[in-house]
């Protein structure tokens, strides 16, 4: 039982407040489901579309199978959607929700009811119960859902792709609430930042805590400030992070420098889009690998996550506070636009025990960058206790005062630089998926986990015998890693949104690994779970099957 | 003081001498403790201050003096929190930043040694160098207006603007206790002689010049007519002090737990339209 919907309609019309409603019902009534969505960079006209995808079972991808509804808010729906809707698929046209549409405004007084008319249209068509959908519902509302459900009676639609709801009640999340969820969670107490697509709602939700939470969100003048505030935040002992796009990432890059050279801890998301420079502002891409794995001028540690679920990353925006404190570097999360708009049920029990630091201890004789054996000088922060805490951005001493003592400066180099050894061992390990004994291994990074997983489950069913391997750190990237996956004996796909294949090129780099083959997608678009498997069929067997 | 004479990066008469000094003297006579003073500061001569001060600080980068110190201050509001720059550091690569701080009505104090020059690059122009200096980058003399600091800082609202002068010491040491002790955005722009690079601006042609204002402009408007003063005569001074304006302070974070309860209200969250 897999049904895929899709809400086509002008920036403005409604279809995104569908697909919030209709997702929070979804996860109110206990479905399986995974919705995202295709937007462009204005706030009325054009065409944007909401594509919901709903089943018995898991689902965390779009399936790429055709259309089992489509729902017509303009007339370019028709055109665009309509070729692939499947033989025996709804068509709710223009007129059937302009109809909709005069129902609303006749009986609720406004438009905006038509969206949650919509919604009990949509939930009436997967057979929900009535019921429940009224108890699950706002008072507000009932009666609107109501209406929906009474639209697809009329037209006969009720039940028409009935699927049980079998999740369970469970949390709905997107990627950006996620990762503030996450930093939140690593007690996290301070983020500046300057909106950006696609990380701004990270900053919303950061910002909404604040609210009642002992933390603060700054909106700066620029992103050159907002890394700056949130190294001064962290300076004086709050963990603190920022989020931008790649646009505003690259006028943060001397803060990573700073970071670098300061051993001030931060973390940093960049929610990566389309570029160069402006490029495709609300598509998604994986194109700023290759930039945040080489930001900062200069030579110093980092870490870069790229999570694949909403659990990872919950769990890595969480540890990556303790990371970037216990290593006092800056590690990131990178992510996209198609991992920040994707809604999902979370269905694995997530560990949501806040994290706190203890105060660190300091004494009269305390020295910020004290040379010590493993390079990592205790953190202290000021007006804490006498001793005086200096950092400087120039190459300096132990007690942070400028030097241009050449020896010392090799010494303070191997100190940044040299606790790389002490990444390696703190690396988070790939994850496996599909047959661990296939001949051909799938390798991917970031947001095409998901997506991967279920094309390689797929072709396992019609026998193509595939393994992936998902990488939620990218950065370093050590033989340790990849010792258990036989890497060097097995033919390697990677599967990237990039034309460059940055990740394949990354590894090759690192560990000598080479990748023979790539599926590379660069349209601004995510990859569908069919899209996927027609591109791996190929190239397992040869021809498109 | 832990410094020597002979550490400090400066070159001998540099009118920063008698800026550390003045600074140094303030920060005496303040009724905190040096560990619960910060001094942020970005690149330049002047931004090398923090290094001759016993005080914590964040020697930062160039022009970016301020967003660190408005990190410090809302992350950790018990800290006083000061901001030290030269006028290129402050006003041209930090110079959106010095209009953006002041609107965030922080308690910081801005400090800058102003010698209308760069100075640590060898003398190129400045946000306030004169019109037809002519340098290494200006050859045929600078073509730009000077920016005024003092004005500036009026116009975006701060509530402390005062103006000091690097020949008198122990009137600027005032100047700069009143502005660290002012609750609320506090700016002074000290102005600096530079014996190497700046050849008009000199402690003789400002000793013609200076002039003390005896107490702050009465209103806004008053101010901003006496910050607009420059030529002939130089008033020095607190040109503006204003006690009623509202000065934000960040709520208390260092120490504080959040909950589980937080984490309860952020799961609650709806996803939202937003790009």
């Amino acid at each position: 039982m897999d049904f895929s919907v899709v809400i086509g309609g002008e920036a403005g019309q409604g279809a995104f407040s569908v697909e919030l409603e209709a997702t929070e019902m979804l996860a109110a009534l206990g479905y399986h489901f995974f919705a995202t969505k295709n937007y462009m960079s204005r706030v009325r006209g054009g065409h944007n579309f909401h594509m919901i995808r709903i089943a018995d079972h898991p689902v965390h991808a779009l399936s790429g199978y055709p259309w089992d509804m489509i729902m017509a808010l303009d007339g370019e729906t028709e055109r665009r959607h309509r070729p692939n809707l499947r033989e025996g698929g709804i068509y709710l046209s223009r007129e059937m929700t302009r109809e909709i549409e005069s129902e609303a405004r006749s009986a609720f007084g406004s438009v905006v009811a038509s969206n949650s008319v919509l919604v009990g249209f949509l939930l009436s068509v997967i057979g929900a119960d009535s019921d429940r959908v009224a108890n699950a519902s706002g008072e507000e509302r009932r009666e609107l859902l109501k209406r929906g459900r009474s639209f697809a009676e009329r037209w006969n639609f009720a039940g028409h792709f009935a699927i049980p709801p079998r999740a369970g009640t469970g949390c709905r999340l997107d990627g950006n609430q996620a990762l503030a969820l996450g930093a939140i969670l690593g007690g996290c107490q301070f983020m500046a930042g300057y909106p950006m697509t696609p990380a701004t709602s990270i900053m919303h939700h950061f910002s909404m805590a604040a609210r009642s939470a002992p933390v603060h969100f700054e909106q700066a003048e620029d992103e050159i400030s907002a890394v700056n505030m949130a190294l001064g935040a962290s300076y004086a002992g709050v963990r603190a992070m920022v989020a931008t796009s790649g646009g505003g990432f690259a006028l943060m890059q001397e803060g990573v420098s700073l970071a670098g050279m300061t051993e001030t801890p931060i973390v940093i998301v960049l929610a990566q889009r389309p570029g160069p420079a402006t490029g495709l502002p609300t598509r998604t891409e994986q194109a700023d690998l290759n930039f945040v794995v080489h930001a900062g001028h200069g030579e110093f540690a980092r870490i870069v996550f790229a999570p694949g679920s909403i659990n990872e990353a919950i769990r890595l925006a969480r540890d990556s506070f303790d990371l970037a404190d216990r290593f006092q570097i800056p590690v990131f999360l990178l992510t996209d636009q198609y991992f920040a708009d994707s809604v999902q049920v979370v269905e694995e029990a997530l560990a949501l025990e806040p994290r706190f630091r203890e105060p660190p201890a300091a004494d009269a004789a305390y020295r910020r960058y004290r040379l010590t054996e493993d390079g990592i000088s205790p953190l202290a922060f000021p007006g804490l206790s006498d001793s005086l805490v200096r950092v400087d951005s120039d190459e300096h001493d132990e007690e942070g005062k400028i030097t241009e003592d050449l020896e010392l400066r090799t010494r303070m180099v191997d100190k940044r630089f040299g606790r790389r050894d002490l990444l390696r061992n703190a690396a988070v390990p790939p994850t496996l998926f599909g047959n661990g004994e296939a001949d051909t291994l799938v390798l991917c990074w970031g947001s095409n986990r998901l997506i991967l997983q279920e094309a390689v489950e797929r072709l396992g069913g019609e026998g193509i015998r595939l393994a992936g391997l998902h990488f939620g750190q990218v950065y370093p990237l050590t033989a340790e890693m990849i010792a258990p996956h036989g890497l060097k004996s097995r033919r390697l796909v990677s599967v990237e949104n990039n034309a460059g294949g940055q990740f394949a090129a990354l590894l090759k780099r690192e560990l000598g690994i080479e990748v023979s083959e790539s599926v590379l997608k660069y349209n601004g678009e995510c990859f569908t779970v069919g899209e996927l498997c027609r591109s791996l069929r190929r190239i397992v067997t040869g021809g498109d099957r | 003081m832990t410094t020597a004479r002979s550490d400090i990066a400066w070159c001998p008469g540099c009118g920063n001498f008698a800026i550390r000094d003045a600074l140094e003297k303030a920060i005496r006579e303040l009724p905190v403790p040096r560990k619960d003073i910060v001094l942020t500061s970005g690149i330049g001569q002047a931004a090398k201050m923090p290094h001759y001060i016993d005080v914590n600080f964040f020697n930062g980068l160039h022009g970016r003096s301020l967003p660190l110190a408005v990190g410090i201050k809302l992350a950790r509001p018990d800290l006083t929190v000061i901001a030290y720059s030269g006028d290129g550091c402050h006003y041209g690569e930090g110079g959106n930043h010095f209009i953006q701080t002041i609107r965030r009505r922080l308690d910081i104090t801005i400090l800058v040694s102003d010698n209308q020059v760069y100075a640590l690059t060898k003398g190129q122009t400045s946000p306030t160098t004169d019109p037809g200096t002519v340098n290494s980058l200006d050859p045929e003399g600078n073509r730009n207006l000077p920016l005024n600091p003092v004005l500036l800082a009026l116009s975006m609202g701060a509530p402390f603007v005062a103006r000091g002068y690097a020949g008198e010491k122990s009137h600027l040491k005032d100047l700069i206790r009143e502005a660290i002790l002012f609750r609320g955005t506090s700016v002074v722009d000290i102005l600096q002689p530079c014996v190497s690079f700046n050849r008009t601006n000199t402690y003789e042609w400002y000793g013609d010049r200076v002039y003390r204002l005896r107490k702050p402009r009465t209103g806004l408007f008053q101010a901003m007519k006496t910050a607009a003063v420059w030529g002939d005569r130089i008033p020095i001074g607190v040109l503006y002090r204003n006690e009623e304006a509202e000065c934000r302070t960040g709520k208390t974070l260092y120490g504080e737990r959040i909950t589980d309860e937080d984490i309860r209200n952020q799961l609650g969250l709806p996803c939202v339209m937003m790009r």
